[in-house]
């Protein structure tokens, strides 16, 4: 068995599948999922812009290592997180390669590490916020503070697609498959066969572009005598549907905790100062 | 005042040259159970989408005439004012659920006009239909039949005096779609909910409706009770439309087209005693299997397992043994889950086996990618959608063709497209096609692949009864086209037309493999795999004659009896004289 065979057991759509709906629906136990999404939201902000108003070593480095321990408790998905790493590896060593090439040295190098680290803080509240939260909940949230129901319904919609999405997706794939020719020869660094998968996985897509245009017919139909597009203009549903959302003492002690947190990281970073 | 007035409609869908409906007119009365019987484009959906007010405001064509609907003018309505009235469960209803959680599609309707209580609402649809306990599943994690179930609940959320249901045998295995009319004639029954079905399957509406009506060419031919409709057995058959087989099967023998004849399984096994059929003693008949002919498939001691969204695997078969040989005209049956799509994909090189080795012509599909078997297996799927790769029916009958290189391949596509005639279309998109020239269209792209196994996933699911007659025809045809043909279908008539072998699976192993006498002459079989037969087998089966597998041999079968007893008649008139 060679390489290719075993990276296609390993990548395959239904894995992605799998990995795509646990991301969205999956770990909803976790204390950080059982919070108001109001609450991760005002968090994730704090997480976002807060990074950006500090250049201590002590407080960003610390922020991060929360985020980590977070993570863990949060139980981000595998493949959001290997993605992660990815990219913050890959723009890394990007932005190293292209420093040193012209010259830099440790003292340009640093900032930019720096610069990563903050990205990198920014992503991983990202991560956390959005992937603890079920879709439902998050439509619900962003209702909730004020984003029109069209939009909200939309991110809802959206995830409940998914999985019908990808299973036709696997299907025309595995048409073309059925039907065509592999390559005979894999090639220099398997490049023909590299090049076949491509090629089918882009063609791959405009066939369900044009089955989704047509099921989406009756969806519409359904909406509409279902009293969706109705409801968008009823403040009453909007009361109806998010009456369970309450702040509850979680919510305060997660705040609290995060600020007495960031507090104690400056007073470490002055005191070592 | 009937609950739903039609009072001469004609409506015309924008663009269209002619009308989908022209002066229609029709009353139907609270309470009622009707069914909806016409051809595909008859105007039967047009006429249900009148109902729920999405004609005319959300389709906007010309209309002409007046519905009045629980009291409500349609034309004057919104569709919203009439969502509480008319609920409607689409011929495609996997697109009618929109939201993740079962509980959440449930209860959608009454959230969104603002009901406090709309989990409670939704709960108590759940339960009527049968879904109770389901709530917090994923709809994603529901079988075909529930979803059709979890759609009903939908449209019956907010208890609407009148639902619509389009086309529910198409979808679904027999099983599942009389569970379904069984939770239908219940909301009739119990809570008066006025029932419209379009409908072709007459046996069913025989055994549920209480009138039905027909429609053709945009008109409404007539409404009338389901007895004096069905029993109309010419203008039925001119419309494409088959009467219940122990009804044709009345009126070849008799001849008489009128109410008396049997429409059902109790009023037949009456109907048929005065006709004083022989008796034949059916012997349960042992499976002989057929081991001549070369080995195509080799299935060895196979397990198969998909990983589900929670990351638990789910068996879905258990030690398959199976060969499969050179001039095996296969049937493989077994209710919706029962494993059969997969030991299908198993013997393309799709999937491979989580156990055991699936050797096809001596090569193990283990580590050979599927497209080095293509020259050897066709699957032609369920939805024939899912095969249109291309942006035209000749495009996707040559793509196998043209992968490969093959010279003057441009002759094989030709003979095809004429084989199936496909003809006037092959420059169209498969997407848009009609449900019965997808089906060709899908056929005539395994063919043009020259292979020696094809493997056909319900081939006669989603059509009409003309359309599938129409099919079968073509699927008699193949077996010139390749070795060896598996078809895995619900629809016994064909099985029992068709097949040479017939495998039975259940819960993801196979339970009986033999021919057709074996299978049918089993009853607990049948039971237990949950097979329904067609009605004139069940009707010779209860009479206790030979076993009937179409309407023509029973008629035969009944006619040679008669004259046996008349000649019988004649032998005691005799002795009586000396």
């Amino acid at each position: 068995m060679d390489i290719t065979k075993k990276l296609q057991g390993f990548i395959s759509v239904e894995q992605l599948k799998i990995e795509v709906l646990n991301a969205a629906y999956g770990n909803t136990d976790t204390t950080i999922a059982k919070l108001d999404s109001r609450t991760i939201f005002m968090w994730y902000v704090f997480y976002a812009i807060f990074p950006w108003l500090t250049h201590s070593w002590i407080v960003l480095t610390g922020m991060f290592l929360m985020l980590v321990a977070m993570i863990y408790l949060a139980r981000v998905s595998y493949l959001l997180l290997f993605l992660f790493v990815f990219g913050l590896v890959g723009q890394g060593s990007m932005v190293l390669g292209v420093s040193l090439f012209f010259g830099g040295n440790l003292t340009t190098i640093l900032p930019l590490l720096m610069f990563e680290l903050k990205l990198a803080i920014i992503s991983l509240a990202g991560l956390i916020a959005f992937s603890t939260m079920e879709p439902e909940k998050l439509s619900d949230g962003l209702l909730k503070i004020g984003v029109p129901a069209q939009v909200s319904f939309s991110i809802s919609y959206g995830y409940r697609m998914l999985p019908t999405l990808i299973e036709e997706y696997h299907h025309v794939f595995m048409s073309f498959r059925l039907r065509g020719k592999a390559p005979d020869q894999h090639g220099l660094l398997y490049w023909r066969t590299v090049l076949y998968f491509m090629t089918l996985i882009v063609k791959s897509f405009y066939p369900l572009m044009l089955s989704s245009a047509k099921r989406a017919r009756t969806t519409v139909e359904s909406l509409e005598s279902r009293g969706s597009l109705y409801s968008f203009k009823n403040p009453a549903v909007k009361k109806v549907k998010l009456g369970y959302m309450k702040f509850t003492y979680k919510d305060g002690l997660f705040g609290l905790f995060n600020l007495l947190y960031v507090i104690m990281l400056f007073m470490l970073a002055v005191a070592l100062h | 005042m009937s609950l739903i007035e039609i009072n001469h409609v004609t409506f015309q869908y924008p663009g269209a040259t002619v009308p989908s409906l022209s002066d229609v007119s029709l009353n139907i009365e609270k309470g009622d159970f009707i069914a909806i019987m016409g051809g595909n484009g008859s105007g039967k959906t047009t006429l249900c989408k009148l109902l729920n007010g999405l004609i005319p405001h959300y389709y906007v064509g010309d209309i002409e005439g007046e519905v009045i609907v629980d009291k409500m003018k349609t034309l004057e309505s919104k569709v919203t004012d009439l969502s509480g009235s008319v609920g409607y469960v689409y011929q495609d209803f996997e697109n009618q659920l929109v939201r993740a959680k079962v509980i959440e599609d449930a209860s959608y309707s009454p959230l969104n006009f603002g009901y406090p209580d709309y989990l409670e609402r939704g709960k108590k649809a759940l339960e009527k239909v049968g879904l109770k306990g389901k709530d917090d599943e994923y709809i994603w994690e529901l079988s075909g039949g529930q979803k059709h179930l979890l759609a009903l609940a939908g449209a019956i959320s907010l208890e609407p005096g009148i639902l619509i249901v389009d086309e529910p045998v198409a979808q679904l295995d027999p099983q599942h779609a009389k569970a379904l009319y069984d939770v239908l004639k219940w909301l009739n029954e119990k809570e008066q909910t006025t029932i419209i079905v379009i409908e072709h399957h007459t046996e069913f509406i025989s055994e549920y409706c209480k009138n039905v009506v027909l429609m053709a060419d945009s008109k409404l031919i007539w409404k009338k009770s389901v007895r004096e409709g069905l029993t109309r057995i010419n203008e039925l058959r001119e419309r494409q439309i088959y009467p219940p087989q122990i009804t044709q099967a009345a009126y070849a023998l008799t001849e008489k087209e009128d109410r008396t004849l049997p429409i059902n399984l109790s009023e037949a096994t009456e109907y048929f005693k005065s006709f004083n059929l022989t008796e034949c003693f059916q012997p349960y008949l042992t499976p002989v299997p057929n081991h001549t002919g070369e080995k195509i498939v080799d299935i060895q001691q196979v397990d198969f397992s998909y990983k589900m969204i929670s990351r638990q695997k789910k068996k879905i078969l258990k030690d398959v043994s199976l060969t499969i040989h050179k001039g095996d005209r296969i049937a493989l049956v077994g209710n919706n889950g029962a494993g059969k799509s997969t030991l299908m994909r198993l013997m393309t090189g799709i999937e491979k086996p989580e156990f055991g080795d699936v050797l096809l012509k001596n090569i193990n599909t283990k580590g050979v990618a599927p497209e080095s078997f293509a020259d050897m297996v066709t699957y032609i799927y369920q939805n024939p959608e899912e095969m249109f790769i291309e942006d035209s029916i000749q495009a996707d009958i040559e793509y196998f063709l043209k992968a490969r290189k093959v010279k003057d391949y441009s002759e094989t596509v030709e003979k095809i497209i004429d084989l199936f005639q496909l003809r006037e279309i092959k420059d169209r998109d498969g997407r848009l096609l009609s449900g019965g020239q997808q089906r060709r269209a899908s056929l005539a792209i395994g063919v043009a692949m020259q292979p020696s196994l094809i493997l056909l996933d319900e081939p006669t699911a989603n059509l009409d009864i003309g359309t599938r007659k129409h099919i079968a025809q073509f699927i008699q045809s193949l077996k010139n086209e390749a070795e060896a043909v598996i078809i895995a279908t619900h629809d016994m008539q064909l099985v029992s037309e068709w097949a040479n072998r017939i495998i039975v699976m259940k819960d993801g192993q196979i339970i009986h493999d033999g021919d057709r006498a074996s299978v049918f002459s089993n009853k607990a079989l049948l039971n237990s795999a949950g097979l329904t037969p067609p009605q004139i087998m069940e009707l010779s089966q209860l009479l206790g004659t030979k076993l009937a597998y179409s309407i023509e041999e029973f008629v035969a079968y009944a006619q040679e009896s008669k004259e046996e007893v008349t000649f019988d008649g004649y032998y005691k008139e005799a002795a009586r004289v000396y």
